[in-house]
């Protein structure tokens, strides 16, 4: 569980050998996707440590992502469709 | 004794590739944005292309990533050919606003989306134009790099970024203003 009481940066202004808001927020899906190159995905998540509005929004972006990964795939399959497959395979086979 | 080998290949068939045809199905609806009769071809195309090499599978390896790669190539194929001229997409209408900002992850009413039924959240991702559904669909919904999606798509990985994260942020708008319809959020 990640400790709201470390995260006491406000937010907006560049932390002490860190990146702004700004820099973290134009590679948050990059970061989030794992497509960041390792230099910055390690600014990224220093900055995320310390800043109060990036850490919210990041999350929320995750959380949204995951949601939508987890129910995006949901099956409606018409019931005659595997039906219909196996008829197709024994037209092949019986070419 | 040819007989008895094709019904044991046919049998190893559908015992290994069919219980996958609902993922399968779920997956070129979402390719295809809900489009049934495409969806259905899709599947269709996949398993006979699945059937005629089926002595590329390697039995016990993962046979649902196998077929799932064959139905995104045949989709692409057809994607392609599809094609001649991209649809045109308006990049301005995406507001920078976000539906998060000054949003605490614990507050119930950021969580918008956990409260919307399935079947809405689907309908959002199948109203996305082309351009923006294909790239999510196969960054969000398939684990595919964005270097693996310039390659299946053609397209540069600048290009892919820049529609998968709009797609996020349209999809989110969009269900965030169903959730104002519904009541779900206050605004």
């Amino acid at each position: 569980m990640i400790d709201w009481f470390r995260r006491l940066w406000p937010g907006g202004e560049t932390a002490p050998e860190n990146i702004t808001c700004e820099e973290a927020l134009a590679r948050m899906y990059e970061y989030l996707d794992g497509e960041l190159e390792p230099d910055w995905s390690e600014k990224v998540r220093r900055h995320l440590e310390v800043c109060r509005r990036c850490w919210p929004r990041f999350e929320l972006e995750r959380a949204f992502i995951d949601h939508i990964r987890a129910r995006g795939l949901r099956p409606a399959r018409k019931r005659d469709l595997e039906e219909r497959i196996r008829t197709l395979l024994d037209e092949v086979e019986s070419d | 004794m040819e007989d008895v080998g094709r019904g044991q290949r046919r049998a190893e068939f559908e015992a290994e590739a069919l219980p996958h045809l609902d993922a399968l199905y779920a997956f070129a609806s979402r390719l295809t944005g809900g489009d049934e009769a495409r969806s259905e071809d899709l599947v269709q195309a996949t398993c006979l292309r699945a059937f005629e090499r089926w002595e590329q599978y390697e039995p016990g390896t993962d046979c649902r990533a196998w077929l799932m790669t064959i139905l995104r190539s045949t989709f692409i194929n057809e994607y392609h050919s599809r094609r001649t001229k991209p649809t045109p997409v308006d990049y301005d209408d995406v507001a920078e606003r976000s539906v998060f900002d000054g949003r605490s992850p614990d507050d119930p009413e950021a969580r918008f989306f956990e409260r919307i039924v399935d079947d809405r959240i689907v309908e959002a991702i199948d109203a996305l134009p082309d351009e923006f559904r294909v790239p999510l669909v196969l960054s969000d919904l398939q684990g595919l790099k964005y270097r693996e999606i310039s390659d299946v798509l053609g397209v540069p990985v600048g290009t892919v970024k820049s529609r998968l994260h709009r797609a996020r942020r349209r999809l989110q708008d969009d269900l965030h203003d169903y959730a104002v319809e519904q009541g779900i959020v206050a605004r």
